[in-house]
Order: structure tokens, then sequence, then C-alpha cells
């Protein structure tokens, strides 16, 4: 995933077709980013909860496991609830 | 990351800015969208694994099941909410 722009070396820009397309990459860039740092705090939340009842002075191999499935769950568990979501609002709006 | 500067914002012409007003909507709203599945998923994920230790990163189909009828039954609660509210105002 390229967080921060691809090609920032574009051709000469003839002034506002690319500025605007680039205004809507910085937006798009930044939205994913904060929608993967979402993702990231609320997995640890969980993930910490779920796996560390008593911290060590390091995680154990149990703890580094059982993060690694959580961590898996919790990302397969979004898509459920995406596509649920996702499908419950497209319903709603052909109704009326 | 490249920052777009002042003064080339000042020089778009109106039809971009138009354009740019309508995509920043589109993904607002976009956005919206995905807050709501972080706090469904992070609610749901939370009941349906409640009183059980995690031992594998797949859902099984009673995980799944769990995880839609949460979600939905959460929507309907939403909704009656919604309703009771709107029917002790009339």
């Amino acid at each position: 995933m390229a967080l921060f722009g691809s090609s920032s070396s574009a051709a000469p820009a003839p002034a506002s077709k690319s500025l605007k397309q680039e205004i809507q990459d910085q937006i798009s860039q930044e939205l994913a980013v904060a929608n993967a740092t979402e993702l990231v705090s609320k997995i640890t939340e969980n993930c910490f909860e779920k796996c560390i009842s008593q911290p060590g002075t390091s995680l154990n191999g149990q703890e580094d496991f059982c993060v690694n499935q959580c961590l898996e769950k919790y990302m397969r568990s979004w898509n459920v609830i995406s596509r649920a979501y996702i499908t419950r609002i497209q319903q709603s709006s052909s109704e009326k | 990351m490249a920052s777009v500067s002042q003064t080339a914002l000042q020089n778009l012409d109106d039809t971009s800015r138009k354009e740019i007003m309508q995509f920043v909507e589109s993904e607002q709203s976009k956005s919206k969208v995905q807050l709501s599945i972080h706090n469904f998923t992070d609610m749901c994920f939370k009941k349906c694994n409640a009183n059980k230790p995690i031992t594998s990163g797949n859902l099984d189909t009673n995980e799944e099941q769990c995880l839609t009828n949460c979600l939905n039954r959460f929507l309907d609660t939403n909704i009656k909410v919604v309703q009771a509210l709107q029917g002790t105002q009339k």
C-alpha cells in the first residue's frame, strides 16, 4: 500500500486538472490512513483484552499466538459485519 | 506528501472546486459508513466472543451467524427506538 502518493513527478501540471486530482488523492489517502488507524486501535484493544490477562515482562508464546489468531478473527469479523451492513443499507434504500 | 499550496488553490476554476466539494462529500459519507462498521464490529466481536477464548483465526458458521444476527438485531433495536420516540411525540 502506497501511503504517501505514488508518482510525485508527474508532467508539469497544466493547472487545475491535475491539481484537482492531487487534492482528491490526498483526501482519499488521509481517509485510508484514518481507517487503518481505527482498525489497528480496535484490534489492539480487543485482542489485548482477550489474550493478555496477566501482563508479564514480555509477550509469551501463547499470548503471541492468541494475538495472531485474534487479529485474523477480528478482520474476518469486520468483513462479515461490513457485508451484512451494506446489504441492510441497500435493502432499506430499495424499500422506499 | 506533496502539500497543495495556497496560491494554487486560489487558481482553481469553479468547475474543479465544485467537483472537489462533491468528492469530499462522497468521501465523508463513505468514511461515516466505515466508522459505523468499526463500531459494530467492535461491539459484536465482544458479544460473540464473550466467555470463550480465541482458539482459531477462522470464523465458524456459528460465529458468522452470531455476527450477522448481532448487527441486524442492533439495527432493528435502533429502528424500534426511533419509532417509539416518534410515537410519543404525536
